[in-house]
């Protein structure tokens, strides 16, 4: 395509401006992805080279090493305590001892590690006790458990293998040391650094320990469930065992392959409207909140304060509360049709399918989170905007621009420039807004022609609604509730990748500085 | 330097949540049982004797039993009470410190599912959880006295909806899940009592709201496609497992139905419910149970009328709705421990006695499934329950229906509520029955045998043919009989066209000229055992005898 030098851009239509900016954006779609397959293969080449370093210099150690440090290799620790470093000696001859007791005690690492690939042998059984005319159960192997101790073993063993790695470049680091003809560092030097220059280590550890503990192992099981057929009736424990299927729940979602449709047009449709009700969401509460805040920031408005509060009342009253009691009113028979039939709009029994019909409960259900998510941008707009210099404004009217003008060229870049990334968290939050949507109309009404046998999907179902339909519904299938989390995060973190480098927080980063 | 150290908390933090969630791994299940050591070991020891413990000396079940037990929020107290009574009355020395938590019958097999070894050793549930529980592994079999005492004190309905595959898996505790109407006797004319288009007219003349929870529960939708003779039978394995369906909904009679229910839906009147509340926001009719009974007592006074369900007409058939008169049932979770278990049962056994069931009729007005106390001279006085009763002649007893069926059942109201045109309602009953059809999930590819073999099961895997390139192949035994007929179709499928009249190789062996073979069927002359390949290529089957 052409290249404008900046005189004959500025010289083209504004369509024409438009459209050239248009061809640009998707002219360069292919280059970003070839850039990012090049990054992809760059960052595998250096993984490769530095994991080729580590294993070269594990075998130099080895190989230059002395009679202790070779003796490390196999007894943890052993190089610290014959070197005279106890305190460390210690704690990596204890991690060895820990984690061989682990591994090898009756249902340890090794039990788990080798019931992983089947996740259990032998599910439970029934039998009939004459003695007391009743029947007994006899549980026996955890699918649940096993999957999840395998997946804490490999966690345990690849520790295992990194401390492993630490106590042979200590070795190696010593012994240079020593025959630099220097002093090791004693324990209590060691304990000394732990507050002194090693002190952000000393405080990081404990929130980076919970972050893998409850936060990255949780998550690396959830996966893993999406690759299994844990659902009601095979819950790896009580009933049935469960077991790997592969792909199969994916291909399924996905509609891959030769098995039914019914999940992935369901999950198009749901997906779609998810993305429209976020998009909605967002934007309606963003511009009618700033417009609020715009108009009693105004000057010469009375009772500022008085009417922030009455806006702020609706956060204080809790959702649970607030929308069921709305949803009430929305109903067929609810407060609004009866005062509209009682006061003559509506004639008998005539009554708007607020929350009844496919596009009066979108529309409802988006109309109603305006009201509660109003104030919360109106709050944060209000702080914003005083926030901006009145002087701008005071010169834009010297040069006479309207107020639509000062609002498009001053107040919203600047808004947009702070508030970008609450705007794309809002956006990735309504995604997953359960709340409102469950709250005012449960999903519904029922979509008929979305399968029944996915949890009885409505029109106004999000992923995360239906997610939970799916877990709670007859069959209980778990994998597929793991299967739409992790279609949820990668539509997310797209979404968001993208958005994120768009932001004018992110793109400009001087402009209000 | 601080890099090893914090190798080592991470290390150290994993090792304790490994240690501490490794050691438990074998225990958990059993952990709730008896309680104190001394009457643990009580218990134990002489389990060791029980059968020849002479009598007057201590059961082999006492104990103390720590328990939890799920009911419905009004029957909490109830429970409670009943449950101190069984502890002064019984003689096997049994003692329970029960906590009874309220949990309702609706949800109870959602909760019980989710999380079994969480779930009430005792809880109160709806029939249309039954066999989702069953499959679940979260109910216990009944011992065989147990059995033989529900079995003959409890009406054959209650008996049949507590039962998989001819083994008992709970306890009958109510006969009254069925649905009638409840009617305001100030808007509605009691001589339309009998037409659901007056009351219809009734309702929106006086602008009053007739309340059917169709659109809402496949329960309620029912009642239209049962009143036109549409049937929904579901047949299950002794595990649980459904096997085969008889539904007729998608018929010519399920679109007299689908019309017949057009016609209250897309009224104006009509209102998606079951609450008795309804009647304080100008509801004239609801249809509920008779546990809404006390609630609608409690708005209307004596305007409250209750009455069987009405009539529809449509292209001058008349159908009266039907319903589903369906059972709440007591469930005991399964245990390891089978002291406990028998404990348990005991307790089960005391609840839904004849003595129990009336207790929770006085204080709740729920109607028994006991058959003497049904013919309590109170039960039988109470309005709600006549009104159930003046219903039973057009009730469907509800059998063993997969969790799904729920569901599914569940949009067919909405779907006739927007189908404009015949060719609407047809398209909405055809969609359900496809639905259907992907409950069972039918492997639909290659071919089976179906016939006298195998009863006729057309859904059923067992004979199904092998593929060897296109052939089709399948041994089978023929047992002697009167009709040794089948032929090869294609699983869930009808087809006739691969029969007797493309057999190429073996037809001395089949019977030609029955003339009642109207199916094209494979009759063979003798039982045996047969090799039959299907070609389907060149559309030919041989038959070779072994």
């Amino acid at each position: 395509m052409k290249q404008y030098t900046d005189l004959e851009y500025l010289k083209l239509s504004k369509f024409r401006r438009g459209l050239h900016k248009l061809a640009a954006f998707f002219l360069s779609i292919p280059r970003a992805i070839a850039g990012l397959f090049v990054k992809i293969g760059l960052f595998l080449k250096n993984a490769a080279l530095a994991v080729g370093r580590e294993i070269k210099d594990i075998f130099l150690t080895f190989k230059n090493g002395d009679w202790k440090t070779r003796l490390s290799f196999f007894i943890m620790g052993f190089g610290n305590l014959s070197r005279g470093q106890i305190l460390r000696g210690v704690l990596f001859l204890l991690f060895q001892a820990v984690f061989i007791f682990f591994m090898v005690k009756p249902t340890g690492g090794l039990y788990w590690l080798s019931m992983l690939p089947s996740l259990g042998k032998e599910g439970p059984g029934k039998a009939y006790d004459p003695v007391y005319d009743t029947y007994v159960t006899a549980f026996n192997d955890n699918s649940f458990q096993i999957l999840l101790y395998g997946v804490l073993t490999i966690f345990f063993i690849i520790a295992c293998v990194i401390t492993w790695r630490i106590n042979v470049r200590q070795n190696k680091l010593a012994q240079q040391i020593l025959d630099s003809g220097k002093p090791l560092k004693s324990g209590k030097d060691d304990l000394r650094s732990m507050v002194d220059d090693n002190f952000h280590k000393t405080l990081l550890a404990l929130p980076l320990a919970g972050i893998l503990i409850f936060t990255v192992m949780p998550i690396v099981f959830m996966i893993l469930v999406a690759f299994t057929n844990y659902d009601g009736a095979h819950d790896g424990y009580t009933n049935a065992l469960f077991t790997w299927v592969g792909l199969e729940n994916i291909n399924t979602m996905l509609g891959i392959g030769a098995g039914s449709k019914v999940y992935a047009a369901t999950f198009g449709e749901i997906l779609l409207w998810t993305l429209m009700w976020a998009f909605f969401a967002t934007f309606t509460n963003y511009f009618l909140g700033m417009l609020v805040a715009m108009m009693i920031n105004k000057k010469g408005i009375q009772f500022k304060k008085g009417w922030r509060t009455i806006l702020v009342m609706t956060i204080a009253i809790p959702q649970f509360i607030s929308l069921l009691y709305v949803s009430k009113m929305f109903a067929q028979n609810g407060m609004v049709n009866q005062f509209l039939q009682s006061i003559g709009v509506l004639k008998g029994l005539n009554y708007i399918p607020f929350l009844s019909k496919e596009w009066p409960a979108r529309i409802s259900v988006i109309l109603i989170n305006i009201w509660i998510g109003i104030p919360y941008v109106m709050l944060i707009a209000t702080g914003i905007l005083m926030n901006i210099p009145q002087d701008l404004y005071e010169s834009a009217k010297i040069d006479g621009a309207s107020g639509w003008k000062q609002y498009t060229k001053i107040t919203l870049p600047y808004m947009l420039f702070i508030t970008g990334p609450y705007l794309l968290t809002t956006f990735t939050s309504n995604m997953n807004n359960f709340n409102v949507i469950y709250l005012l109309t449960s999903g519904g009404p029922p979509n008929p022609t979305a399968s029944s046998a996915a949890g009885s999907v409505g029109f106004t179902d999000l992923l995360i609604t239906w997610l939970f339909k799916i877990t709670t519904g007859a069959e209980s299938q778990y994998y597929f509730a793991s299967v739409i989390g992790i279609l949820v995060f990668i539509v997310v973190a797209i979404i968001s990748l993208v958005v994120y480098n768009l932001l004018p927080s992110v793109k400009n980063e001087e402009d209000f500085q | 330097m601080m890099k090893k150290m914090l190798a080592f908390v991470l290390a150290m933090a994993m090792i304790f949540s490994l240690a501490a969630c490794g050691g438990g791994n074998n225990a958990t299940t059993a952990a709730p049982t008896t309680t104190a050591g001394g009457q643990a070991n009580n218990t134990t020891t002489t389990a060791a004797q029980p059968a020849t413990t002479p009598a007057g000396t201590a059961s082999p079940l006492a104990g103390t039993y720590q328990i939890k037990v799920w009911a419905p929020d009004a029957a909490v107290e109830l429970t409670k009470k009943q449950i101190d009574d069984f502890n002064s009355k019984n003689n096997d020395g049994i003692k329970f410190e029960a906590t009874v938590e309220a949990v309702s019958e609706g949800e109870a097999g959602t909760n019980v599912i989710t999380d079994v070894d969480a779930a009430g050793d005792l809880y109160f549930f709806a029939q249309d959880q039954f066999a989702r529980l069953v499959l679940a592994g979260g109910l216990s079999q009944l011992g065989k006295g147990a059995a033989d005492i529900v079995k003959s004190t409890n009406d054959e309905g209650a008996v049949n909806a507590s039962s998989v595959g001819g083994d008992l898996y709970a306890y009958p505790l109510t006969a009254d899940n069925g649905y009638f109407m409840y009617y305001d006797k100030s808007a509605v004319d009691e001589a339309h009592l009998g037409s659901l288009e007056d009351l219809i007219a009734d309702c929106e003349k006086g602008e009053k709201y007739f309340c059917f929870n169709v659109e809402g529960s496949a329960w309620y939708a029912a009642s239209f496609f049962f009143g036109a003779g549409c049937v929904s039978e579901w047949t299950t394995d002794a595990d649980g497992k459904f096997t085969a369906v008889n539904d007729t909904f998608s018929s010519d009679k399920g679109l007299i139905a689908a019309k017949g229910m057009q016609k209250l839906v897309t009224s104006k009147a009509y209102i998606d419910s079951s609450d008795a509340g309804e009647f304080s926001k100008g509801a004239a009719v609801v249809v509920s149970g008779p546990w809404a009974y006390n609630d609608a007592k409690a708005i209307l006074g004596d305007n409250l009328g209750a009455a069987e369900l009405p009539s529809y007409t449509v292209d001058g058939t008349t159908c009266h709705l039907g319903n589903f008169s369906g059972y709440k049932l007591l469930g005991v979770k399964p245990t390891t421990d089978p002291a406990r278990s028998a404990a348990l049962h005991k307790l089960a056994q005391y609840l839904t006695s004849e003595e129990g069931q009336l207790e929770r009729f006085q204080e709740l007005a729920f109607g028994p499934a006991n058959k003497n106390a049904q013919q309590n001279a109170e039960v039988q006085a109470n309005p709600g329950l006549t009104a159930l009763a003046a219903q039973a002649p057009y009730s469907t007893v509800q059998g063993n229906i997969p969790g799904t069926w729920w569901e599914i059942g569940k949009v067919i109201a909405t779907e006739i509520k927007e189908a404009k045109d015949e060719a609407g309602l047809k398209a909405a009953l055809e969609s359900y029955n496809s639905k259907i059809q992907d409950v069972l999930k039918i492997d639909t590819s290659g071919y089976i045998l179906v016939g006298a073999w195998n009863g006729w099961n057309n859904n059923d895997d067992a004979y199904r043919m092998e593929n060897k390139d296109g052939a089709f192949m399948f041994t089978l035994e023929v047992p002697e009989s009167d009709y040794m007929g089948g032929r090869i179709v294609t699983p869930g499928d009808w087809d006739t066209d691969k029969g007797c009249t493309i057999v190429t190789e073996g037809k001395e062996l089949i019977d030609l000229e029955r003339t009642d073979n109207n199916d094209n069927n494979i009759i063979f002359k003798e039982p045996g055992t047969y090799v039959i390949t299907y070609n389907q290529a060149a559309g030919t089957i041989t038959i070779v005898k072994k």
